[in-house]
């Protein structure tokens, strides 16, 4: 009986798997708008090496000093579209590039899907809720998604928006693997389908004024490789995420002009 | 300011202002090629998310009251350069340029705002982009020397 006695409080001493042993307390807080750097700047949505790689030879090419920052990042990122492009599968392709004109969150003010929304700009506040829950709660659109530390699996469950997110730690990354989501457009002006699998790692930078993110996106239907794409945020205690309550669909909309 | 520095600051403020209007595509409603001035009195300014709005009385040369609308970066993209729900008052005197609208209407995508004492008011984009060329510089002075 005593021996029984000593197991339960040893059981109930021991904080549960996941948060409560977790350094959550590097990555917990408020993070928004990227550092103003050129590789902030660049990843503000997302980038991915390519881009970063293109940009910085032209930017050490004493050859480019002349010409606008813009153009070298121009150049960067239609580098980085034909990367991406080269990733689509023929189904992607289909209807890529999507006309943002056609983009439900324009012309009908509809939140983002997952493989959009986790490289909004703006805030992302990071917080823990409860002993086994981490909620990460963007600015743009206001969305919040929560991730599930207890090492279950998803339960079975239509796909949804945001889809079920699973987290664990490795070292002082928190590693979320996403699965679960409903078939809708990525970043990159294409189409995912409801394969899609995100796993999302989310580092403070070494200088602990920046968070950074290494996501990888991998979806058979749209993709053939898996995509690696990056963000960065800046510490940022003193941002409020405000409310996301003024979204007004245009009037009109120009087809073609945006791709 | 010669004309490739003024091609620079215009290349990269489009560039970012895109970004800036992070929600939606900014092109497909506004056309980024063309830009439209407007003076009027402030009716309304709306410091909310996901852009701030501004309603301005533009009377024409017949004397017709127009409302024209102003659309902004978000709340939190204006509150990083210090703006405010109070930064724009109602009964203002302001002049506005900004991208119009594709389809004809009183519709601007702000790109500047001048004010009756003469003071400006500009994107977020404008600040950002100093640092950016000034990052660029230094990089190039660390570069080893050629040759």
């Amino acid at each position: 009986m005593r021996r029984r006695l000593l197991v339960l409080v040893i059981l109930a001493a021991t904080p549960a798997a996941g948060v409560a042993q977790s350094p959550l307390q590097t990555l917990e807080g408020m993070w928004s708008n990227p550092p103003r750097t050129i590789a902030g700047t660049s990843c503000a949505f997302y980038c991915t090496d390519v881009l970063l790689d293109r940009l910085n030879e032209l930017i050490d090419d004493p050859a480019n000093d002349s010409k606008p920052l813009s153009a070298l990042s121009s150049d960067a990122s239609a580098r980085q579209r034909v990367y991406i492009e080269g990733l689509l599968t023929p189904a992607a392709k289909e209807t890529y590039p999507l006309d943002p004109a056609d983009d439900p969150g324009l012309l009908r003010c509809e939140p983002w899907g997952l493989v959009r929304q986790m490289f909004a700009p703006h805030q992302l506040e990071i917080r823990a809720r409860g002993r086994d829950q981490i909620e990460l709660h963007y600015g743009e659109w206001d969305a919040k998604r929560i991730v599930h530390m207890d090492g279950r699996p998803r339960p079975a469950g239509p796909a949804t928006r945001l889809g079920y997110s699973v987290g664990r730690w490795d070292g002082a990354t928190l590693v979320v693997e996403t699965s679960g989501v409903s078939a809708n457009q990525a970043g990159w002006n294409a189409k995912h389908s409801e394969q899609v699998k995100v796993t999302e790692r989310f580092t403070r930078g070494a200088d602990g004024k920046t968070l950074n993110l290494v996501a990888t996106i991998e979806d058979p239907w749209s993709l053939r490789a898996p995509l690696v794409a990056k963000k960065i945020w800046s510490w940022s205690p003193t941002s409020q995420i405000g409310a996301y309550d003024a979204c007004e669909p245009p009037a009109a909309v120009k087809k073609g002009a945006g791709r | 300011m010669n004309a490739r520095l003024t091609l620079s600051i215009v290349l990269m403020l489009a560039v970012v202002a895109q970004r800036a209007r992070a929600h939606h595509s900014f092109s497909a409603v506004y056309d980024d090629k063309r830009s439209v001035t407007v003076t009027g009195v402030v009716t309304q300014f709306r410091f909310v998310n996901p852009h701030a709005l501004m309603s301005l009385d533009v009377t024409d040369d017949s004397g017709t009251v127009v409302t024209w609308v102003v659309e902004f970066a978000g709340r939190l993209n204006l509150s990083e350069i210090g703006w405010t729900a109070n930064s724009i008052k109602s009964g203002e005197k302001l002049t506005v340029t900004g991208n119009p609208t594709h389809a004809p209407g009183p519709r601007l995508a702000f790109q500047k705002i001048v004010k009756a004492d003469g003071s400006e008011l500009l994107p977020a984009a404008a600040q950002r982009n100093q640092t950016l060329e000034d990052e660029r510089r230094e990089r190039a002075k660390r570069r080893a020397p050629q040759g």
